[in-house]
């Protein structure tokens, strides 16, 4: 006979008792699950973590790095101490050499530009730029005396009053706002040593006389939209008689200083609209005019339009330029419409991270400029340009010109420039 | 010299000055009203194209980043150790001013200026 299988003899006690380990196994392994979601949460969490203190060492590194790099850079003018605590010195300093077709070579010019700046509380700021030039007299083709000519200008000199915190009121001589140009070209800014064509002749770069500026943050991403209004004493006539012959407007005259025909003030006005959208890529856009009398003889005006553009695509490449028109009302030709633009480019070569000595230091430009008086000259220049940053503020430039002007008032042709600029 | 002249010729100005000014607030009104609408009923536009976290967008821009997208557009960048507190200070006004830049965003900016600022 066979032996009957054991396991036909369960017991109800042991079935209960096998039924109660399963529940409890199942309870566990419920737990267990439970217990690794959370797991999983931590985890996540972790990750999430990690990923933020990788950003904080980043952060941190590269504030290391720019901390490193400015033990090479430029050592500040220190006034801070003692009662002089508000006040501070800044500037720029830059000199330049110059060869022009057809003439000789030479320094041309040395320039030294200290901004005082001075505090006298949180809201009112004092800022004067001054402008010390030595200038070779050989290369004036006018006056060919030897020896250098000093010259001392005051660039600017403002009264600031941040009246809160979108506003602020400046009073004194102002750099215009009229395109972007003349704010923002101190010698260390500008990567080419000379002003665009236009910016020199049709539109005057300062006047004296009041503003009212600011800023509107937009959103949370730092765009914002910014104005500025003034009224100066605008362009005004050079003539020693009363008639407005188009070529006596002198754009740097000041208004009201000799005689009856040099007209009324100005005002004008420039609204702009910046858009970054990550750090080192951006965009700005403005519009800016300015609009006055510039000769009582029949009321003539002056009125001018500026459409200014700028576009930084990451670090290394930067794109600008601006749009100038002007309008001149005068006794002998009627309105003229003197105008000109400029577009110039920059890359820096540490963009295509080659790892060669030196060659991230340097910075091509390129920049296409062109002018119209409207009283018969017209002049398009061609400049190549390279820049080498001995530091963030020490900058050696050189640009070769080719030049192309015809009419009455041609412009010497091609030319080439050195120069060294350095801001402190 | 050139102040009393200057004086003189505000007088007959002041009509075309006034005329000036009121043309100018009228058209940077215009723009303030367009803002101020703007804000209370969109949502900022700008997504961030930061990687790591989805809700950036609402996230305030920090001192070192606003330094990074306004401090080095006009010029090469400045670093924090080449002035003193005291000269940031007046530094930042002076650029407050000269660009434009919003009052909130100049004070992180000078914030994040003075905490490695040099001695
Ligand atoms: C709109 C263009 C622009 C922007 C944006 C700008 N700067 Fe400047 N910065 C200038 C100009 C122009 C100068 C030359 C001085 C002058 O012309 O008054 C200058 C000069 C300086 C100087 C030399 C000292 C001085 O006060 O002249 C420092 C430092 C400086 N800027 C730091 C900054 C910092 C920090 C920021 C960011 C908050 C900034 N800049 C943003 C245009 C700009």
């Amino acid at each position: 006979m066979l032996p009957q299988p054991a396991s036909a003899q369960v017991s109800a006690d042991d079935f209960n008792a096998l039924k109660k380990t399963v529940e409890q196994m199942n309870e566990k392994l419920q737990k267990l699950e439970q217990t690794h979601a959370q797991d999983q949460q931590i985890i996540q969490q972790l990750q999430q973590q990690l990923g933020e203190t990788k950003v904080a060492v980043t952060n941190a590194q590269q504030t290391a790095d720019n901390a490193a790099k400015v033990q090479s850079a430029s050592p500040a003018l220190n006034v801070s101490e003692g009662p002089m605590h508000n006040f501070t010195i800044v500037g720029d300093a830059e000199t330049q050499f110059g060869k022009t077709a057809g003439q000789h070579s030479s320094f041309v010019q040395a320039d030294f530009a200290p901004i005082f700046l001075f505090r006298a509380s949180d809201d009112v700021l004092f800022e004067a730029g001054f402008d010390f030039i030595l200038a070779n007299n050989g290369t004036m083709i006018s006056d060919r005396s030897p020896g250098n000519t000093t010259t001392v200008n005051l660039s600017f000199a403002t009264l600031d009053y941040l009246l809160n915190d979108y506003m602020t009121l400046e009073a004194g001589e102002l750099l215009l706002p009229l395109g972007t140009y003349s704010e923002r070209s101190a010698g260390w800014l500008n990567k080419i040593p000379d002003n665009p064509l236009a910016r020199d002749s049709i539109v005057p770069g300062t006047g004296v006389g009041v503003e009212l500026r600011g800023a509107l943050p937009i959103g949370a991403s730092g765009q914002s939209l910014t104005f500025a209004g003034y009224a100066v004493n605008g362009p005004s006539s050079g003539a020693t008689n009363s008639i407005a012959s188009a070529s006596a407007l002198d754009l740097n005259g000041n208004v009201g200083n000799n005689g009856n025909w040099h007209g009324n003030p100005s005002g004008g006005g420039r609204v702009g609209w910046f858009i970054p959208w990550k750090p080192h890529y951006d965009f700005e856009l403005g519009l800016s005019g300015q609009s006055g009398q510039w000769s009582d003889s029949g009321n003539r005006s002056w009125t001018a339009g500026v459409v200014d553009a700028a576009l930084h695509y990451g670090p290394n490449i930067e794109v600008k330029g601006e749009y100038i028109k002007t309008w001149v009302g005068s006794d002998d030709l009627g309105t003229i419409r003197p105008n000109g633009w400029w577009v110039q480019g920059g890359y820096k070569l540490a963009g295509m991270g080659l790892e060669l000595p030196y060659i991230n230091n340097f910075e091509l430009m390129g920049r296409y400029d062109y002018l119209n008086d409207a009283l018969g000259t017209k002049t398009d220049r061609y400049t190549a340009g390279l820049v080498y940053y001995f530091s963030n503020t020490l900058l050696f430039e050189a640009d070769y010109e080719w030049l192309r002007s015809h009419g009455p008032a041609a412009l010497p042709p091609n030319s080439f420039i050195l120069q060294l600029s350095y801001g402190f | 010299m050139k102040t009393t002249n200057r004086l003189n010729s505000l007088r007959p100005a002041r009509r075309s000055g006034i005329f000036l000014a009121l043309l100018a607030s009228v058209i940077f009104a215009a723009p303030i009203a367009f803002v101020v609408a703007g804000d209370t009923n969109s949502p900022p536009a700008q997504v961030e194209p930061v990687k790591p976290a989805k809700n950036v967008a609402k996230k305030k821009l920090t001192g070192a980043e606003l330094y990074q997208i306004n401090c080095n557009r006009c010029h090469a960048e400045r670093y924090p150790t080449e002035f003193t507190s005291a000269q940031w200070k007046s530094i930042v006004t002076h650029m407050r001013v000269r660009a434009n830049i919003p009052a909130a965003q100049a004070r992180e900016i000078l914030k994040y200026l003075q905490q490695d600022s040099g001695n």
